[in-house]
């Protein structure tokens, strides 16, 4: 089976003189990636062509090794979706709404209810299955879309936002759930957000649009492996070490109170002696990582 | 000896069968049914589907407890099957404009739209599913009584004569009854596609169908502009095709009454599928995610 969850060429996606996709190329591979952008990137707009709720305009789009545009709703029967801004009808009881959701993704009454109440326990929600959601905190109604998108079994999970309108605490025991989802239960999950901390902390690979293409995709751990070089925190003015390694041919840069070495593995042994010569007082010297938020500053711009 | 118990069973994969669309399509309807009929809801949701089921069926059961305690052969209150419309026209008013704008109205407002298209589901067979459901009920209000009556009458020995006139009368029933629920259903979904906020799309369909009467009337009568001028009035247009399908004019009906037969039928089945095309044509451009 292939490694490739979605696999996009050159979709484009307009919306009158709009153009909120240009020609966006990546792949998404399994495991949990990020959909990271800026509002208005385009995020929302890949999700819906991903589950076939909108035509593209050009390109190439495959999910699940399927055409979104031509085999939609055998597609969604193998998608579960917890959208993002939706508040759910609240006299209806979470363990109703969440069995008639998988009924509609092809599971026999019988098996919905068993399944609805099993996803119910997972998501955490075990105990208030019989509550309507209107009585639910934010938190837990979350938790029911996420119950909702699971209940069924998809292969693949799109999560929009998954953490809005949640406090601290909420979020944190949300994002230990996706992390469970794509772990644990081995379902594929593609997480939509603009907060990098949350991508960071859950995801495996990520997936910058800005702008309507795709500025950045990769693992993260080949993120944090892409840098070279060092990041020396003094506690005087950085500028007398920068011209000496300069001086040296070794690039450096003065960034505020650091200084970024770059290119040179190296040249510990060199920073270490050339602030002792020049007497200075040195705080940090470590590998430098390029952080997520880099990399979404340079694929933003 | 100690009790065992599994607290945690851990997600479970499927692999079992899975249904297509078709039996999604069900599903909808069947969950919109007892939505609208405020089924598994508070008290006051059941309130005004249960007044117009009761509006529909109570002439009905009169007429039957009429026809049970007469003498076989005497005259039953009615003249025609269709002159029962004329009793269940408030029911039929008070379903499509306050009750079936729940079926739609609130799956945008609370997002399920979203959640049901990203099922196997489509935006056509939502709303395929959203009118069968609508028409189910009003079905149930248009057909049920009638063949409740036909059939006591016939006990009663006071239905139509011979099978071929029973089997013309049951006919006419059915047409008539599914004429005016897919009507309705149809007006009730194309006002309702206009906005998520279910005391709109009830006033919408309120106020339409009034000044549709007063524009309709006042352009034939009052203005003399012609009798087929009549047929924008939306209240009389379907129940006057009712007639015409029992091959009688209403009588309280002018200037509707004066309008052919093949003019009234078009305009009927010309406006269905102009409100379902226009619902189709909202649903199309509904946004949800992305």
């Amino acid at each position: 089976m292939s490694d490739i969850v979605i696999s996009a060429r050159g979709v484009q996606k307009s919306y009158g003189s709009n153009h909120v996709l240009q020609g966006l190329n990546c792949e998404v591979g399994k495991g949990i990636t990020g959909l990271l952008g800026p509002n208005g990137a385009g995020k929302s707009t890949f999700m819906g062509l991903v589950l076939g709720l909108r035509p593209r305009q050009g390109g190439e789009l495959n999910v699940l090794g399927v055409d979104p545009d031509r085999s939609g709703p055998e597609l969604r029967t193998r998608l579960g979706y917890a959208p993002e801004h939706h508040d759910l009808p609240g006299d209806v009881q979470a363990a109703d709404l969440v069995r008639h959701i998988a009924q509609l993704h092809g599971l026999p009454r019988r098996v919905a209810t068993e399944r609805a109440s099993n996803a119910l326990w997972q998501v955490g929600l075990g105990e208030e299955r019989f509550r309507p959601i209107g009585t639910m905190s934010t938190g837990q109604r979350q938790r029911v879309k996420m119950a909702q998108a699971l209940a069924h079994d998809p292969d693949l999970l799109l999560l929009d936002e998954p953490t809005d309108g949640l406090d601290p605490v909420q979020r944190d025991d949300m994002l230990a759930l996706i992390r469970r989802v794509g772990s644990e239960f081995g379902i594929d999950i593609l997480l939509s957000s603009h907060l990098l901390e949350e991508v960071e902390r859950v995801c495996d690979s990520v997936v910058i649009l800005a702008n309507g293409m795709v500025g950045h995709s990769g693992t993260l751990q080949d993120l944090g492996a892409a840098a070279s070089g060092f990041k020396v925190e003094l506690d005087s003015d950085p500028e007398p070490l920068a011209a000496a390694l300069v001086a040296r041919g070794v690039a450096a840069a003065v960034d505020g109170h650091s200084l970024i070495v770059s290119g040179v593995d190296s040249a510990s042994d060199l920073i270490r002696d050339l602030v002792a010569d020049l007497g200075l007082g040195l705080r940090r010297l470590e590998p430098r990582r390029t952080t997520l938020e880099d990399v979404f500053i340079e694929a933003s711009q | 000896m100690t009790e065992a118990r599994i607290h945690d069973r851990g997600y479970m994969a499927y692999d079992g069968p899975r249904h297509g669309p078709g039996r999604a399509m069900a599903n909808l309807s069947y969950h919109t049914v007892q939505r609208v009929l405020g089924l598994k809801r508070s008290n006051w949701q059941k309130v005004l589907p249960a007044i117009a089921l009761l509006i529909s069926f109570i002439p009905a059961i009169v007429f039957i407890g009429i026809a049970a305690f007469l003498p076989r052969g005497d005259e039953l209150g009615l003249e025609s099957s269709a002159d029962y419309y004329g009793f269940i026209t408030g029911a039929l008013f008070l379903f499509a404009a306050f009750v079936a704008p729940e079926a739609v109205c609130t799956d945008r407002r609370s997002g399920m739209l979203g959640l049901y298209l990203a099922s196997p589901l489509s935006r056509d067979t939502y709303l395929v599913a959203k009118a069968a459901a609508i028409a189910a009920v009003l079905g149930t209000m248009t057909l049920g009584p009638p063949i409740l009556m036909l059939i006591a009458y016939t006990l009663a020995d006071a239905g139509p004569d011979g099978v071929t006139g029973w089997l013309t009368e049951l006919g006419r029933i059915l047409a008539s009854g599914t004429a005016l629920a897919v009507f309705w259903t149809a007006l009730s979904l194309a006002v309702s596609s206009l906005t998520a906020r279910r005391s709109l799309a009830s006033v919408g369909i309120f106020v339409g169908l009034l000044a549709s009467s007063a524009v309709g009337d006042g352009l034939a009568e009052g203005a003399q502009m012609g009798d087929s001028y009549a047929l924008f009035n939306l209240i009389g247009l379907p129940f006057e095709a009712v007639y015409r399908i029992f091959g009688e004019v209403n009588g309280e009906g002018p200037p509707i009454g004066d309008v052919d037969t093949w003019a009234i039928f078009a305009a009927l089945v010309g406006l269905i599928a102009a409100f379902g095309a226009f619902a189709r044509w909202r649903y199309q451009r509904i946004e949800v995610a992305g």
